[in-house]
């Protein structure tokens, strides 16, 4: 008989929770959180790169803009300058849609390259060095 | 009918539904790939998806506001459009004097569209205090005619046996309707649910009238106003599209059988 009486409120626990309209929001917010937890540690807005000349090799002293779009236009946000390796680290950057261009007196400058983020605030690191040209 | 001879029909129903579906995939397919509308040839699989359109409404308008504005609103709208049309429909299903009346005035006022009623809808909300709340922005949509009347046929499948076997027991009107009636229409429930929460998921002329601060207004406002300042808009606004579709959908698609269950049983019964 206590078997019994046991066995029904928990057989009603189970369908109140397992069932469709409880898994499917339970599973969406799980995503959530764990989406907005992954933003948390990875929205420092650093920036890193390297820039490189024409025949690949590093460029130190170069400077780095980022222009960030603000409404419809983009617009300069910050600068950096490139080390003896060539690698820049921008840690400001406050958007999801940013460009990227270097350019350095003498050797040249970069195109400017647009970079889509998932989130504002992406740390970022370039796959691609930005190339120095037609700077004689 | 045997089962060959189906197949014309089945062939007719799939083509209707791919006629049906195509433009939920254009907006799905746009919103990932921004290619232009009118661009020929027309590319049927996107080139270069990605989904940063979406990522753009999320940060260009405020979207979680607008989006837990449109929860609480719609959330309002169906507690309350299953609790008032539940005890409405079991009213109706009771004998009382002038129930005719009240049925054919029912039946009228479905005629009456909303935008004729709007003003003093609006002078009403706005003498209760609501204006700018959720309540108001809920309030016309808390109880809907068509619904009530899904509740109505429901019940009255129900045999009177058994709400008088309730009542013997001690139960009363709305013992009756809340633990007696309610697990028998869950067809009923299911479908009062979905409507509600599309019907007010979706207003847009009763939100841009009653919110007066940005705070308050709702995702079909914030379309309006994601159009108003974005120039290109073709990727982001599909990607906007999506974004407000999907939590209908998912509804829908979680109870499409109870809904179907209900939207026939009162097609037929009402």
């Amino acid at each position: 008989m206590t078997g019994q009486e046991d066995f029904v409120p928990r057989a009603r626990w189970r369908a109140w929770l397992l069932n469709r309209f409880v898994l499917v929001p339970a599973a969406l917010a799980l995503i959530a959180a764990l989406w907005n937890g992954y933003v948390a540690l990875h929205d420092h807005g650093l920036v890193t790169g390297r820039v490189v000349d024409a025949a690949g090799r590093p460029v130190a002293g170069a400077t780095v803009v980022l222009w960030v779009l603000e409404f419809t236009t983009y617009v300069e946000k910050s600068r950096a300058t490139t080390g003896p390796d060539g690698v820049f680290t921008i840690h400001d950057n406050p958007s999801h849609n940013i460009q990227l261009a270097a350019e350095k007196p003498g050797v040249g400058r970069s195109a400017r390259i647009p970079v889509r983020l998932y989130f504002r605030a992406e740390d970022l690191a370039l796959r691609e060095p930005l190339v120095l040209e037609g700077g004689g | 009918m045997d089962r060959g001879a189906r197949w014309p029909i089945h062939l007719a129903l799939v083509a209707v539904s791919v006629a049906m579906l195509v433009p939920f995939y254009w907006v799905l397919k746009t919103s990932v790939s921004g290619d232009n509308i009118f661009a020929y040839p027309p590319s049927v699989i996107p080139r270069a998806p990605h989904p940063f359109y979406y990522v753009d409404v999320w940060y260009y308008i405020p979207f979680a506001r607008y989006f837990l504005n449109s929860v609480a609103v719609s959330a309002i709208a169906v507690v309350a459009n299953v609790g008032l049309n539940a005890m409405a429909g079991f009213a109706l299903t009771r004998g009382f004097a002038g129930k005719s009346i009240v049925l054919l005035l029912f039946l009228s006022c479905m005629m009456v569209p909303f935008q004729a009623t709007i003003i003093p809808a609006y002078l009403i909300t706005g003498r209760l205090g609501l204006l700018d709340s959720y309540l108001g922005l809920a309030l016309p949509q808390c109880s809907t005619i068509v619904c009530i009347f899904v509740f109505k046929a429901s019940f009255e499948a129900v045999p009177s046996s058994l709400v008088d076997a309730a009542r013997i027991d001690g139960l009363s009107e709305f013992g009756i309707i809340w633990r007696v009636m309610m697990p028998l229409a869950k067809a009923a429930v299911a479908t009062n649910v979905i409507l509600s929460f599309i019907w007010s998921w979706n207003n847009f002329l009763w939100p841009l009238i009653v919110t007066r601060s940005a705070d308050m207004q709702t995702l079909p406002l914030g379309l309006a106003r994601f159009l108003s300042y974005q120039e290109d808009t073709t990727g982001a606004l599909y990607a906007f599209c999506v974004m407000v579709l999907a939590p209908g959908i998912l509804l829908f698609l979680l109870a499409q059988k109870q809904f179907i269950q209900g939207l026939a049983a009162g097609a037929t019964k009402a």
